[in-house]
């Protein structure tokens, strides 16, 4: 190369490089302020008008939580008739638009596949106790637990096995982990019970799917304690809404449910005791022109597009992240010494487990985009499918052309499950307990099918392979501060986060506008 | 003669034309990885380890917690940060070229992109190397075969944990980075 070129192409790379030294340098600061979710939060002061410990019947060293829960109804007369109404306790409801009966008890999914013939370890999570099987008797009042939402101690928990039962007696868990749970002190709880908190919803929906954050996406124990970056509504330091502030409840119905969405609401903001919308939604607090004069132009995009799409720009923005897909195809593979294998991701998280198949995980997911009109159809437990294609097991409704629909961010939560060859349905198996037919137990899909089908009250033939599904959830929690929205060329561009919604007019992405000129 | 000059300084800016707009793609590389960004940082990471020649790990970064602990977010972005005193001490010693040491420790950005896949950013050391006489010339040229080794990765063997108890580890703080034999 000759002489001068080369100094020049000298000097100018030297600049590039100290350039982008400079760009580097610039959102370093001398020392780390810690994370914001380390830093401890201040209670909510309770504004009860009554104080729980002071109760006669609240003093009793209970050895039950129906015990419990009796106390609790000497008062709350009407509190259990309610729980029996809601998803919390009947894992069921049924679509008002298609008429179809879902709910936990009846859809299969690509996590743990299905409930039935699991009730045991399943029922952690229900708000009751006692469901182990089929025979759980749904009207006895007693067995509607109080403690699991209102236990204001922190202390209470459930484990898999107890079909619904707290932790009476101190035990290992998981199993030969070496790490104990204490027993819950009922009395104690009861004492304390109040409005929920983030620890009692969280303890099933930051949870769900088998580990934290495995399953939305956009719910974790990150939220126990976000900081703005995170969630601007939850933020500690600033709103710090606790779940109910959304979710407000009426007669123990919790508004706000991927059931029924709301997704395309509509008008200004609610005023207080509006009772025909969802509070749960972002326009009953902001309207739906929810920008300012200045930023008119964005308001228009409310008639296409879900808040939750530009303002929720990536879910799952920690290090805990969120399962994108199971693969039970892996399951009962087992180590060199023919012994359960467990490994784990480069992060931490479970990669690969003899028991239950191979992970993948992922952080700062960048959401897959759909129509979406407040309507998922799900596969239900005996839904014909065909294995040649992927199986949809929620697909989303709506469209362009659907008044109803919005644009959506969505997770795609992918899986590989079995399915029956000949009846072309997926299977259900039975996964946990001890006894000679659980999959975990004794690694023989087989049995474990069998069991799972004879639960299900379902034919097998005794055939079983293997088929791809999708599951889709739509992303509703963990809003960004507004200066973290996304950008009008995030969408305004022909390879946009946006470029393969059909059915609407996108400047800069089908036509001769600029990105600019959009904002 | 006039022709000859003409020709000598149009030739001048076309090349510093073509310097300035490509000068940042020859100086810095930027691969897409097929894993995740902690898998991608902790494969580098083995790599690193395995390559010899003195490199050892020196911190891991993470400029992006500075912009969630001011309120803000930004996609992932890691840095590793690896150093071998096989090839740093040649150039720590000669005072002439001691103002090198700005580069060290040797980084590489592992990131995702609005795209949702991850990607590896580098310096490009061997082009860069040659800019600063035979000496750095030849040190840079060995660090760029083993850059190159950093980033080869065989999808057939298990995802390795990523290592974060190094100076440096889980901030977003700049400089600290010392340790690793640099």
């Amino acid at each position: 190369m000759p002489a001068r070129p080369k100094i020049i192409l000298s000097v100018a790379a030297i600049t590039a490089m100290l350039t982008a030294l400079v760009a580097f340098a610039l959102p370093a600061k001398p020392e780390a302020a810690p994370a914001p979710q380390a830093v401890a939060t201040p209670k909510k002061q309770s504004d009860s008008t009554a104080d729980h410990s002071k109760f006669k019947e609240l003093q009793k060293n209970f050895k039950t939580g129906p015990e419990v829960t009796e106390a609790c109804l000497i008062c709350h007369t009407e509190a259990a008739k309610q729980v029996q109404h809601t998803k919390h306790w009947t894992w069921e409801s049924k679509d008002p638009k298609t008429g179809q009966v879902r709910g936990k008890k009846n859809i299969i999914n690509n996590y743990c596949t299905a409930v039935l013939s699991n009730e045991k370890d399943c029922m952690a999570c229900h708000a009751g106790y006692g469901w182990k099987d089929s025979s759980f008797d749904f009207s006895v009042q007693k067995n509607v637990d109080c403690l699991v939402c209102h236990d204001n101690t922190g202390t209470y928990r459930k484990l898999p096995g107890d079909a619904g039962h707290p932790v009476y007696k101190r035990r290992e868990f998981p199993p030969k982990s070496g790490k104990f749970v204490e027993a819950v002190d009922l009395k104690k709880a009861a004492q304390s019970i109040g409005m929920p908190s983030r620890t009692n919803c969280g303890a099933c929906h930051f949870f769900g799917g088998g580990a934290n954050g495995a399953k939305h996406g956009d719910m974790d124990s990150s939220l126990q304690h976000p900081g703005k970056y995170l969630d601007v509504h939850m933020n500690e330091k600033g709103l710090n809404f606790f779940c109910t502030e959304c979710h407000a409840t009426k007669s123990h119905e919790v508004s706000g449910s991927r059931y029924n969405t709301s997704a395309a609401m509509t008008g200004p903001a609610h005023i207080r005791g509006k009772a025909d919308a969802s509070p749960a939604a972002c326009q009953s607090c902001h309207g739906d022109k929810p920008h300012p004069q200045k930023d008119a132009l964005l308001n228009q995009h409310t008639d296409k597009l879900a808040c939750q799409t530009c303002h929720i720009p990536e879910f799952a923005r920690n290090d805990i992240g969120t399962e994108m897909s199971w693969d039970w195809s892996k399951a009962t593979i087992m180590g060199p010494d023919g012994k359960r294998m467990v490994r784990k991701d480069s992060a931490g998280r479970r990669a690969f487990d003899s028991q239950k198949g191979a992970w993948v995980w992922e952080s700062h997911v960048i959401p897959e985009y759909r129509w979406f009109n407040g309507t998922s159809t799900y596969k239900v437990i005996g839904d014909k499918i065909d294995p040649t294609r992927t199986v949809q097991l929620s697909v989303v409704g709506g469209g362009p052309n659907d008044p109803e629909s919005r644009i959506w961010p969505t997770k795609v939560h992918r899986g590989k499950q079995p399915y029956d060859v000949e009846n072309n349905y997926l299977t259900v198996q039975h996964t946990g307990g001890e006894d000679a037919t659980a999959l975990w137990h004794n690694y023989d899909w087989q049995k474990a099918i069998g069991t799972g089908m004879k639960a299900a009250n379902l034919p097998y033939s005794g055939k079983f392979a293997f088929v791809e599904t999708e599951l889709t959830w739509p992303i509703t929690h963990m809003v960004a501060p507004k200066e973290d929205a996304l950008s009008c060329a995030q969408c305004h561009n022909k390879n946009g986060r946006l470029k393969d919604i059909q059915g609407v007019y996108m400047p800069a992405r089908d036509g001769k506008h600029s990105s600019k000129k959009e904002g | 003669m006039l022709k000859v000059i003409g020709g000598f300084f149009l030739g001048l800016i076309v090349i510093g034309v073509l310097a300035y707009t490509y000068a940042g793609s020859l100086m810095f590389r930027e691969i897409e990885s097929p894993f995740g960004v902690e898998e991608t940082v902790a494969r580098i990471q083995q790599n690193i380890q395995n390559t010899g020649n003195g490199w050892a790990l020196s911190g891991l970064r993470n400029p992006g917690k500075a912009v969630q602990n001011d309120g803000g977010n930004v996609l992932p972005v890691m840095m590793v940060e690896a150093c071998s005193t096989k090839y740093s001490a040649p150039i720590l010693k000669d005072d002439a070229v001691r103002f090198l040491s700005i580069l060290m420790p040797c980084k590489v950005s592992v990131y995702k992109k609005n795209d949702g896949k991850t990607y590896i950013g580098m310096m490009n050391a061997g082009l860069m190397g040659k800019m600063f006489g035979p000496m750095v010339g030849e040190v840079m040229g060995h660090v760029a075969e083993d850059q190159a080794k950093f980033v080869q990765f065989d999808a057939s063997k298990p995802a390795p944990e990523m290592i974060k108890g190094m100076p440096g580890a889980a901030t977003g703080a700049a400089g600290g980075a010392a340790a690793g034999g640099c």
